[in-house]
């Protein structure tokens, strides 16, 4: 081999240790290993010692033949992914982005910065505001108002409709991040486009209808595969708030997995249900990717625009 | 100029020189504490640094450089289970203290996974230092016939009555200071404590009827213990359940839930609002806890000695079932247990023992109303002045028994706690929580426990 060629081939093995060689890291430490380490963990019987004593699928038999629990947690999980997604994080995101797009763009960064503020404060200042929201007590904030505006007697939200609470909690902070994807795609919308239907006569409900929408096609799309994967597995301001109670009300299958693992110290019993996590996460991305057709986004253009 | 930077210099010399010296001279022995933050009691660790400090004292005295350094890690677990989780991590990672804190019925699950020594020769061979302990509390922290750690303290736990809240309810002074008794004698049930409870929760004397604590934990043992429930088979050493009482257990707990004596929202509320509620704001008929509490108590009312207390509050065991059965009681003691993996083992046993001692303990019990560990105790001055509360609660432990010390005994509590939270949230009818409990006991203790009729 020439040395310049040598030294090109050199070259390019440290360009891709420098340029990918972080990213790689990072998966591999984060995404790879845990999974890596979830599976061993879920064939043994590590226990609150941390100590393994043999290789085992009494895990698996477990969750087929004595645990009662699990079809209830993954109704729940159904549940909750479904509802904050399809009203909150999709819905209510998209809402967010026509407004803030369709008022003064000042008063639209405005609002948007309003909705992000959830995002920028910890996930504990924000989980102990919603139980000072929910409190029971007439010092609640919800419970204020019902008591003195609406002259009723206090409610009880977090015990009579925990996951109510939980939809809501996690809705209006997942909303900003679809609502920052949208907003930018509908300002990446050409603006004669817009023009144009105006002077076709369109209303502002037709122009939405007919040049807003089809432009967000695939930012939905998008949204709605990264949001489920993301609610699936999330579950720390269930945790805070209502701690998967009452009972097992709020329970959600990752939930349920962190507390049969950290509640009663059956680590490998908390990891085989959550390679079971892991599984439906595979599947639900698959089957949502096959749903939405996301194989196209990925083509290349037929036709370049200039 | 120069003669003076000469001179400093020549002090900083002689300071690093010294410095060095003394270190290399005298030998310091760290021993590790690992005890859960706890208000009720901060001197079970702080028992143990004093203890370190008696230590230093004599090895001054007898001329030799070594010294004792006790270094506390006071966590902030919510309760002992939760405590005794990340301690046996801990320990699983090589990050294990030479000294812990533990509730007793931990004894065994420590002794099983090899992190509690043995201490049974260490206390043989020092009868002057352990020969005044109390008998009956070994028991609490032996496993297999064999002692694993030094009881630290012990208590009773009971119902405590507000008495102004049962004055309103229109009962007379004779009929509340009659109460304890009729429990004693199985007149006055668990269903009775219920209609009470209701009737002032109905009548809008309180806001809630009974109070207990938010989170698993040994308190509910006794109320399961009135309706039957033994918790251990103590031949097959087996943790065991009973179908027939978990059902007349929860349709007891249901029955107070129906009668407003129980609120929904008990297992949600935190520890402070829970203590705020039953003192302070006087919001509860009941507290149930431990004689402990008599100090918060002392305090939010401004209650001065045992005839001022008296006044406010009546205390009475866990009632019978059902008419003409026995109360029930529970003593939870704390202990102290030496690391079987510590370097130090035998100075650290030392410490505990020093920590054990009739004086410091005595501080301990006086200062948070938790039952002395040592006979010697009783008579002091200090518990027969400020301890009246202790004297007072003794006869009751006539009905107390001790939680099973099966390594598993927290994950079974555990569950029983969870069923109690389905009744009380209305999310399990009585038969069913019974049914919740028998398939999460095979659930999660598989082979550990036997399921009876």
């Amino acid at each position: 081999m020439p040395d310049f060629a040598r030294a090109q081939l050199r070259r390019q093995r440290f360009n891709f240790a420098l340029f990918l060689g972080p990213a790689l890291v990072l998966l591999a430490v984060f995404f790879v290993a845990p999974v890596v380490i979830d599976l061993v963990l879920a064939f043994t019987d590590m226990g609150r010692t941390l100590a393994v004593g043999k290789l085992t699928l009494e895990n698996f038999e477990r969750m087929v033949t004595r645990d009662t629990r699990l079809l209830g947690a993954l109704g729940i999980t159904f549940i909750f992914v479904v509802t904050t997604l399809g009203v909150f994080n999709v819905t209510f995101a998209l809402l967010l982005a026509l407004v803030t797009t369709a008022v003064p763009q000042r008063l639209g960064a405005f609002f948007r910065a309003v909705w992000l503020l959830p995002r920028m404060s910890p996930s504990v200042v924000y989980a102990l505001l919603w139980l000072w929201v929910v409190d029971p007590n007439e010092r609640g904030l919800l419970n204020q108002i019902v008591v003195h505006v609406f002259d009723m007697p206090p409610i009880d939200l977090r015990n009579n409709h925990p996951l109510l609470v939980i939809i809501l909690a996690n809705g209006f902070i997942g909303a900003s991040l679809g609502m920052l994807i949208f907003t930018s795609a509908i300002r990446s919308i050409p603006e004669h486009l817009f023009h144009a239907a105006r002077v076709d006569g369109a209303g502002s409900l037709a122009i939405v209808r007919h040049v807003t929408l089809p432009a967000l096609r695939w930012p939905i799309s998008y949204m709605t595969i990264h949001q489920s994967l993301s609610l699936l597995v999330s579950f720390e301001y269930i945790l805070l708030i209502t701690a998967g109670g009452p009972f097992y009300d709020t329970t959600v299958f990752s939930l349920y997995a962190y507390r049969r693992a950290f509640e009663s110290g059956e680590y490998a019993y908390g990891a085989a249900l959550s390679l079971i996590l892991v599984v439906i996460g595979v599947v639900a991305a698959l089957a949502l990717w096959r749903l939405m057709d996301m194989q196209r986004l990925l083509q290349p253009p037929r036709i370049e625009v200039h | 100029m120069m003669n003076g930077k000469i001179a400093l210099s020549a002090m900083v010399a002689g300071v690093l020189f010294c410095t060095t010296f003394t270190s290399a001279a005298a030998e310091e022995v760290v021993i590790k504490v690992w005890a859960r933050a706890d208000r009720s009691g901060p001197l079970r660790a702080g028992n143990l640094v004093t203890a370190g400090d008696t230590l230093n004292k004599f090895l001054t005295a007898a001329g030799t450089d070594k010294r004792v350094k006790i270094e506390l890690n006071e966590t902030n677990a919510k309760g002992y289970d939760d405590d005794a989780l990340d301690l046996l991590k801990a320990f699983a990672v090589d990050k294990g203290p030479d000294i812990f804190v533990l509730a007793h019925e931990w004894t065994g699950a420590f002794a099983e996974a090899g992190y509690a020594l043995n201490l049974e020769d260490h206390i043989n061979k020092n009868p002057e230092l352990y020969g005044d302990i109390i008998g009956p509390l070994w028991q609490s922290v032996s496993y297999k016939g064999a002692r694993y750690a030094v009881p630290q303290d012990s208590e009773v736990r009971m119902y405590f009555l507000n008495n102004d809240k049962l004055r309103k309810l229109g009962k007379t002074d004779k009929e509340i200071a009659a109460l304890p008794a009729k429990v004693d004698a199985g007149e006055f049930t668990a269903y009775d404590l219920c209609d009470l409870a209701g009737q002032a929760v109905q009548k809008g004397v309180v806001k809630y009827g009974i109070l207990h604590r938010p989170n698993a934990g040994p308190d509910f043992q006794m109320l399961t213990e009135s309706f039957g429930l033994v918790p251990y088979d103590k031949e097959a050493a087996k943790l065991q359940a009973s179908k027939t009482a978990l059902k007349d257990f929860f349709t007891w707990v249901k029955y107070c839930v129906d009668k407003k004596a129980l609120s929904a929202t008990n297992t949600s509320m935190s520890w402070d609002a829970i203590e705020q509620a039953s003192f302070a704001k006087e919001e509860a008929l009941a507290f149930f806890h431990g004689v402990w509490r008599v100090t918060d108590q002392t305090k939010a009312w401004n209650l001065k000695g045992k005839d001022d207390y008296q006044r406010k509050i009546t205390w009475i065991n866990a009632p019978a079932g059902k008419k003409g059965g026995k109360p029930s009681n529970l003593s939870h003691p704390i202990a102290y247990a030496v690391s079987a993996k510590s370097k130090n083992k035998d100075l650290a046993a030392y410490i505990v023992a020093l920590a054990s001692q009739p004086i410091p303990n005595m501080r301990h019990s006086v200062t948070t109303n938790h039952t002395p560990i040592n006979y010697g105790e009783q008579s002091m001055p200090e518990v027969v002045d400020k301890g009246w509360a202790l004297v007072a609660a003794t006869p009751m432990l006539k009905y107390a028994g001790f939680m099973p010390n099966h390594p598993k005994i927290g994950q079974y509590n555990a569950v029983i706690f969870k069923g109690i939270q389905g009744v009380e949230t209305g999310r399990l009818t009585a038969q069913a929580a019974a049914d919740f409990v028998v398939d999460e006991l095979g659930n999660e203790l598989g082979k550990d426990v036997v399921i009876k009729n």
